[in-house]
């Protein structure tokens, strides 16, 4: 007995150290962001101050950051949408008819560097003029999302009872229809996961925006890095940043969380 | 009791719905019986024009000389031979490979012990949860900001607790022979929850009756984990193993943000060093055989596990 409960507060004493190795540098992250300019960067690191918002007023007045905070907005948003609206049906297809092949291309585009698009992709939209509006970003982060609104969704729909689709074909439901009506409300679980995560990958993606948004459309994530170029100078407003990036993400997927790691992990089982 | 809810109103709509469309005929019965293979369509004309046209015309670059302002031109395995002379693509091949090696094998031996730690110890998980997911649900960006300002040599908070542990300071991120792991180490931290969490998971649905009797067989503690445990988590680390090697083999955003590459380039990875070619020195033709050459060691990677998987299971 006693025994056991030392092995208890031995198991509870590492869960803590590792929660704390995890919560520490995300807290000092949001303290930082409301610390006074003069005290983000102080030696000994201050813990006590008075919590001022002059970093994110700096960030959103003198920055243009609010404007980059809305086109990412506007990137997420719509690459969820094309996404779902490409992915659902497909998905559903291909749960339908057991098609391997589709689901093995889905993957290969969630394993190739995304570098490697990005030079084709950079010709092929500077020929038609695309680039640096919000139409090339939403199609670009659409081959993120598309992969994950796939892979989430194929479990769903193939747990799906085949006799109800057949039972609403009998009755003479169109196939968009039997879609909407009958199979989009029981996968509704998994259609709320699949955007999620689909929002929370698009949001949190640099490489893309990096080269091909423009001026107008520069996401938050890339504008955040120009800060990083100003120095110590400039730390308060790059933490501020920082918060306003990383919370969307973490509230979102604390709807999710149950179903988050399952998936994540959503393609790797079967491929 | 799903299926009850839904299937009284979807019948009401349909026969709205179908009353309307009536008189449509041609497009409606296309629309109907079994055959859903359109519906892929779409999906699969996005896939073919953002995916696989680009892939095509990456593997074309990569075999032509490119020059800004005039059309690609064929030269074969120009570009590949290039590479094999010089110094720069070894490097990033070495750093890249030394990336995954150190970061992929801390987060499984990590991942390992603490999921099975999450498995044994069920309380507060609500919490625990939340603290798990947080550091990969944060852009990679991010990490690399609060790196930026966490492990400043002379203003960063690390370097101070370090001192008043009586330890010498580091210079982390701008020591040419310690930035590979310190950015490896920013990974581990960001993803090795995720590995836990798919450990833990694995290990809560294996059959609870195979350990019972491995107890009573007397297998305990390190056996019990080297020839019980282990041998069952196969599958489950293997996920877990792909999952980790394509992002890890593919990383960019960290590196990019908080060194680009350096100092000098001793973190000039492969995809930093593609990208540099490419969009800094506009070379489009070497850049794209750098990442074909990846993409390849990223496939490579995944088909290895593939076939582990196979022999791995039970």
């Amino acid at each position: 007995m006693v025994k056991r409960r030392l092995l208890r507060m031995a198991d509870a004493t590492q869960l803590v150290v590792v929660l704390i190795v995890l919560v520490l540098p995300i807290a000092w992250t949001f303290l930082s962001a409301f610390k006074p300019r003069t005290e983000v960067a102080a030696i000994p690191p201050r813990l006590f101050f008075t919590p001022t918002l002059d970093n994110f007023i700096e960030l959103f007045s003198r920055n243009d950051f609010l404007h980059n905070t809305l086109n990412s907005l506007i990137v997420a948003g719509g690459s969820t949408l094309l996404g779902l609206v490409l992915g659902v049906p497909a998905a559903f297809a291909i749960a339908w008819h057991r098609m391997s092949w589709p689901a093995t291309a889905t993957l290969f585009a969630r394993m190739a560097p995304g570098t490697l698009f990005l030079l084709p992709w950079l010709m092929m939209f500077s020929k038609i003029n695309l680039v640096g509006g919000y139409l090339v970003l939403i199609l670009t982060h659409a081959v993120i999302t598309l992969p994950i609104v796939i892979w989430v969704l194929l479990p769903y729909f193939d747990a799906l009872p085949r006799e109800l689709v057949e039972a609403a074909q009998i009755d003479g439901a169109r196939q968009d229809q039997t879609l909407r009506l009958v199979v989009l409300p029981i996968a509704m679980p998994g259609v709320v996961v699949a955007s999620i995560l689909s929002f929370v990958f698009s949001w949190n993606y640099f490489l893309f925006a990096l080269v091909l948004s423009g001026i107008e459309t520069k996401t938050a994530i890339v504008a955040s890095f120009n800060f990083i170029g100003e120095g110590v100078t400039n730390w308060g407003a790059l933490m501020a940043a920082a918060v306003v990036i990383a919370l969307p993400p973490l509230i979102l997927t604390l709807l999710i969380q149950r179903r988050l790691v399952g998936g994540l992990a959503a393609g790797a089982v079967k491929g | 009791m799903l299926r009850t809810q839904t299937l009284p109103s979807y019948s009401d709509a349909v026969v709205s719905q179908t009353t309307e469309a009536a008189g449509v005929g041609g497009f409606t019965t296309v629309l109907a019986g079994n055959d859903f293979r359109w519906m892929a369509a779409p999906a699969l004309l996005f896939a073919g024009a953002m995916i696989a046209f680009p892939f095509g015309y990456a593997v074309w670059l990569a075999l032509s000389e490119v020059q800004l302002g005039s059309a690609p031109r064929f030269i074969g395995v120009g570009n590949f031979r290039r590479m094999l002379s010089d110094a720069e693509f070894w490097n990033g091949l070495y750093l890249t490979l030394l990336l995954y090696v150190v970061s992929l094998s801390f987060q499984l031996v990590i991942g390992t012990w603490l999921g099975l730690l999450l498995a044994r110890f069920q309380t507060a998980r609500g919490l625990v949860r939340t603290v798990m997911v947080s550091p990969f649900m944060l852009p990679p960006v991010v990490v690399g900001m609060m790196a930026i300002v966490i492990l400043d040599p002379s203003f960063g908070i690390a370097n101070w607790l370090l001192s008043k542990l009586g330890l010498p300071p580091a210079l982390w991120l701008s020591n040419p022979d310690t930035v590979m792991f310190t950015i490896a180490a920013l990974d581990t931290w960001q993803w090795t929850p995720f590995v836990a969490l798919i450990v833990m998971g694995g290990y809560l649905s294996l059959p609870h009756d195979v350990f019972e009797s491995a107890e009573m067989d007397g297998a305990h503690g390190w056996t019990r984990f080297r020839y019980v445990t282990l041998p069952l988590l196969g599958p489950t680390l293997i996920t877990a193993a792909v999952l980790r090697s394509v992002d890890i083999l593919r990383f960019f955003d960290i590196i990019y943000l908080t060194t680009q590459g350096g100092p000098g380039f001793s973190s000039t990875t492969l995809n930093i060093l593609a990208y540099r070619r490419g969009f800094e020195f506009f070379e489009l033709g070497y850049a794209s055989a750098i990442m074909v050459t990846l993409s390849a060691i990223v496939f490579g990677s995944v088909l290895m596990f593939a076939r582990l998987r196979r022999a791995a299971a039970w």
